[in-house]
């Protein structure tokens, strides 16, 4: 029942030649029909992507994937391929289709970029529509908007449409005559249209009839549509005119319960039972009637009416026009409010069997059933998380009457995830601990269940804080999450089993127990892939690959492009999950000597790590970056990175299986500035135990060398080469080589230090680990040897290849990298204002600042503010002048 | 601190019970008024006035959502100082 409405699609074809078009108007103004039948329409020259928010959606991240495969759908299709295709697929994106999985937790900024980019590279015209507007309840999803359409290419152009005007500040837009708006007073049906209209549905009324009709409704849209609804078979129109026209009654009301009179009773009893739902397909109306034969009823009425849409190719799956639905719900309520609660839990039970645990949730809360509803979200709200739905997890949260969370410890235990999901560490341990002693007064049978999720969270949480040996006793006290669970708790137990392996894993591959860690990552992907769980799997494979750094570099830098390339196709490489094997791949270049793509994976590494990132990955990154400098001899900003990674250290609970090599390299950087003393006073503050690591003997040895006391050199290098001391890193064994060739060398002896040379070669070829020649200055011995004497040709070749670092002092600073608009927000940083108060200042969104500002953390290796503004200032970036 | 405002005392943020006038364009049958539990109807002319308690301003958005949702027309908001 779409009629052509020439003047407004003609309205809407020069709109595009501005930037943005708002259809803003009521309930029931024809607005989604109207662009349904604009954008469906065949042979046109542009690309459309049709995106519709459901209701109520609360999750940016949800929202810009649907966006996102709505435009790359659009982009795919051909130009000579007719629309209708193309946008039932894009409605089918943003209504039902499951979207892709997102990555929990981070920021929906990536994906705005990721639409931006298909746009620019799409080559061609380009409409984006998004209906519905009115349902994003996103704060982050709408400043991602008003980003998108800041920064829109010329040949795009957005349509919005929604009840009210969008928050997208567009009064800029509008000075610039780059603002197309199509409001009530366009959208109401002339005469004319309204003839088309009952035309179009097939009835032949009175022109007195219609005129009556349209002046009723005043040309609104729903009301004309019911109105032909109720007249379709009607025996008398005239009558029916002059009855309408003079009630007093709301077009909606009057007519609504006009419309339901003509009804056969399994069809009306049908239409209200149906009505709570957001989707209904055959199945479930059977269940919510009692009845057989819905979907044939659901069918009959989609070809009959405007009001219930399919929303599948196959039309199983319906869904009601809004108002319509909204009167549908009234009206149930006030016929037969008792049966309501009963439908809702006909409602959930399906909804859980059928893989939509927010609806079930969503019933049981609007049954009243409390108590059920919460051990329903507590079990679901980690899957939900990790389906990157952490916004709706936060809205079912806040629909518990108020206090609920103060009894309930499911809430507690949803409170937990939640704010474990926003990285605030503390306020979930708080949340948990509510949670664990208001479980302890459950009766067993919930006790076991709540147990599970706790051990589960426990493990989580000391992940997050860098708790490396609590994370081992917490897994003592897991054996349930780690033994099959049974019946009914298999789903849920293997989304917790899945997180502890990677917990665990995760712990393991930073205390460098690299074998347990390796087995239980593994182990945790392929449990992940099996539950269909892809961003644990990516979780854990991104962490193997440092598992493998001790032992071999070459197949950690093989693990860590396995993940990338994983990650890559769910969208997810450059999110903060992906950062442990983006750091641990810039290790392995800057281990082998190879500047070029260190530096790139290092930058992307810096673009996902964050003050927020968990400890582990914030001092591997610091660690590799200060290794990078020091490789091209720049000591006193490797110096900076070391400091930052020991500064991760002291925060962490347990030891990082790298804290010796930072304590070791920054001991060497402060020799290679010359200041010694101070190299040997951090290493005479070691305790024993950290003194007899070989990354400190070997510092100290170099220490002995820089003070000419080359046998002394040898004495503390000697537990080390011997094997009583042995490295678990195989750089640190190259290295200890070295700075014993360098001492026998000193000593003259000649023949020894050139053995010393050899071994260091053999132990760094198979993953060439060039680093340690050039950090220990060990180069140099190799120029000396005769090419036909060593085994190693190539590789010296290599090594002597590489440019000689050069010194920090006098050489051109390349600056940290930071962009135009970093650099904008990075001088307001000195300033007293707030982040929104820069936002304001700059016209851009707070969310874009609050993504420079991460940048230009990770970029300065600042973790707060002020060491952002002091490292900005000692680079000299603070003053407009300069970049 | 809700009922410690004494009364005319600006509130900012709207968390004070008050009584509510709303005045909406046609005449609400007994299925629209099921949208607004909270609150009486009476019919002056060919409008309705809605009237009753809310406990704060977010109760006071619900009711505008609704009357949005179901395409009303909104003619007038008036908050009684209690």
């Amino acid at each position: 029942m779409l009629i052509d409405r020439h003047d407004l699609v003609a309205l809407l074809d020069r709109a595009t030649g501005k930037r943005v078009t708002v259809v803003s108007a009521p309930a029931g103004s024809g607005k989604t029909s109207l662009l349904r039948a604009w954008a469906g329409r065949p042979g046109q020259d542009r690309a459309i992507a049709f995106v519709t928010v459901p209701p109520d959606q609360h999750d940016a991240q949800m929202f810009w994937l649907a966006v996102l495969a709505a435009v790359r759908e659009a982009l795919s299709e051909g130009h000579g391929k007719g629309r209708g295709e193309g946008l039932s697929a894009g409605l089918g994106a943003g209504l039902d289709a499951d979207p892709p999985p997102a990555a929990p937790g981070s920021g929906g900024s990536v994906l705005v970029d990721a639409v931006l980019s298909e746009l620019r590279a799409g080559g061609r015209r380009f409409v984006l529509v998004i209906d519905d507007l009115h349902e994003l309840n996103s704060a982050e999803a709408v400043d991602g908007l008003r980003s998108l359409l800041s920064r829109l290419p010329p040949d795009a152009h957005v349509v919005v449409a929604g009840r009210r005007d969008p928050p997208l500040r567009l009064h800029r837009t509008r000075l610039d005559g780059e603002l197309a708006e199509i409001r009530l007073a366009q959208l109401r049906f002339t005469e004319a249209e309204s003839r088309e209209l009952v035309a179009a549905a097939g009835l032949s009324l009175p022109d007195r009839v219609v005129a009556v009709l349209h002046e009723r409704t005043e040309g609104w849209a729903a009301g004309l549509r019911l109105a032909v609804l109720s007249l379709a078979g009607h025996p008398d129109p005239e009558r029916f005119a002059a009855e309408f026209s003079g009630s007093d009654r709301t077009v909606a009301e009057y007519l609504l319960a006009e419309m339901l009179e003509r009804q056969p009773p399994g069809v009306q009893r049908l239409l209200l039972r149906t009505s709570l739902m957001d989707r209904v397909n055959g199945e479930l109306a059977d269940l919510l009637t009692g009845a057989t034969g819905s979907e044939r009823i659901l069918l009959e009425l989609e070809d009959s009416a405007a009001f219930v849409v399919s929303l599948d190719p196959e039309r199983t799956l319906f869904r009601y026009h809004r108002l319509f639905g909204d009167l549908l719900r009234l009206e149930l309520r006030r016929t037969q409010p008792g049966e309501i609660p009963a439908l809702h839990r006909i409602a959930a039970r399906w909804s859980a069997a059928h893989a939509r645990p927010a609806d079930a949730v969503r019933h049981l809360q609007a049954a009243g059933d409390w108590p059920d509803a919460a051990r329903l979200l507590c079990d679901r709200a980690l899957g939900l998380t990790l389906d990157g739905r952490a916004g709706t997890v936060t809205a079912l949260l806040r629909a518990f009457p108020p206090g609920a969370d103060e009894e309930s410890p499911e809430l507690a235990l949803v409170n937990t995830i939640a704010e474990l999901n926003e990285s605030r560490p503390v306020e979930a341990a708080a949340h948990l601990e509510v949670g664990r002693s208001l479980a302890a007064a459950r009766p067993p049978e919930h006790r076991n269940r709540l147990a599970l999720t706790i051990a589960s969270l426990d493990l989580l949480l000391a992940r997050m804080r860098g708790d490396l040996d609590g994370i081992r006793e917490q897994v003592g006290a897991l054996p349930p999450v780690l033994s099959v669970p049974s019946n009914a708790d298999v789903a849920l137990g293997s989304d917790l089993r899945a997180l502890a392996l990677l917990n665990l894993g995760v712990a393991e591959a930073w205390s460098l127990r690299p074998d347990d860690g390796e087995r239980h990552l593994t182990e945790g992907a392929a449990l992940a892939r099996d539950i269909g769980r892809p961003y644990l799997e990516v979780a854990c494979l991104a962490h193997r690959g440092f598992t493998a750094l001790s032992r071999s570099p070459a197949l950690a830098r093989r693990r860590c492009e396995e993940a990338i390339a994983l990650a890559s196709r769910h969208g997810w490489d450059a999110e903060p999950v992906i950062a442990p094997a983006l750091a641990t791949l810039a290790a392995t270049f800057v281990w082998t000597g190879e500047p070029g793509p260190a530096r790139e994976w290092l930058d992307r590494a810096g673009r996902v790590v964050s003050p927020g990132s968990e400890p582990g990955v914030r001092l591997l990154f610091h660690l590799v970056t200060g290794m990078f400098h020091a490789a091209r001899g720049d000591h006193g900003r490797a110096l900076e990175e070391y400091g930052s990674a020991a500064s991760v250290q002291e925060v962490m609970a347990g030891e990082h299986a790298l804290a010796n090599l930072v304590t070791g390299l920054t001991a060497a950087a402060h020799v290679r500035l010359g200041r010694t003393d101070r190299a040997r006073a951090m290493l005479d503050a070691l305790d024993d135990e950290r003194a007899g690591t070989p990354e400190i003997r070997n510092a100290r040895a170099l220490v002995r060398l820089a003070d000419h006391a080359p046998e002394a050199a040898r004495r503390e290098l000697e537990p080390v080469l011997d094997g009583t001391a042995p490295s678990r890193l195989r750089l640190t064994s190259v290295e200890a080589h070295l700075l014993d060739a360098l001492a026998c060398e000193a000593l003259g002896h000649h023949h020894t230090a050139r053995k010393a040379v050899e071994t260091a070669l053999d132990l760094a070829e198979p993953d060439r680990l060039i680093l340690p020649f050039t950090l220990t200055g060990a180069r140099r011995l190799l120029e000396a040897i005769p090419l036909h004497e060593t085994a190693h040709a190539t590789l010296i070749a290599d090594i002597l290849d590489i440019p000689r670092a050069v010194p920090a002092a006098g050489s051109p600073e390349p600056g940290p990298g930071l962009s135009p608009s970093e650099l904008r927000v990075l001088r307001f940083l000195p300033t007293n204002l707030t982040r929104l108060e820069i936002a304001g200042e700059l016209s851009v969104s707070l969310n874009t600042v609050n993504t420079h500002i991460r940048r230009i953390y990770a970029k300065l290796g600042a973790t707060d503010r002020s060491a952002a503004v002091r490292r900005g200032r000692e680079l000299r970036l603070l003053s407009a002048g300069r970049s | 601190m809700p009922g410690h405002l004494s009364p005319g005392h600006h509130d900012p943020m709207g968390d004070d019970p008050s009584v509510y006038r709303i005045r909406v364009g046609g005449c609400l049958g007994p299925t629209f008024l099921e949208a607004f539990p909270a609150l009486t109807a009476h019919q002056d002319g060919d409008e309705t006035v809605l009237t009753g308690a809310l406990p704060d301003s977010s109760a006071l958005y619900g009711v505008l959502a609704e009357i949005e949702a179901l395409g009303l027309d909104l003619l007038e908001v008036h908050k009684a100082r209690p």
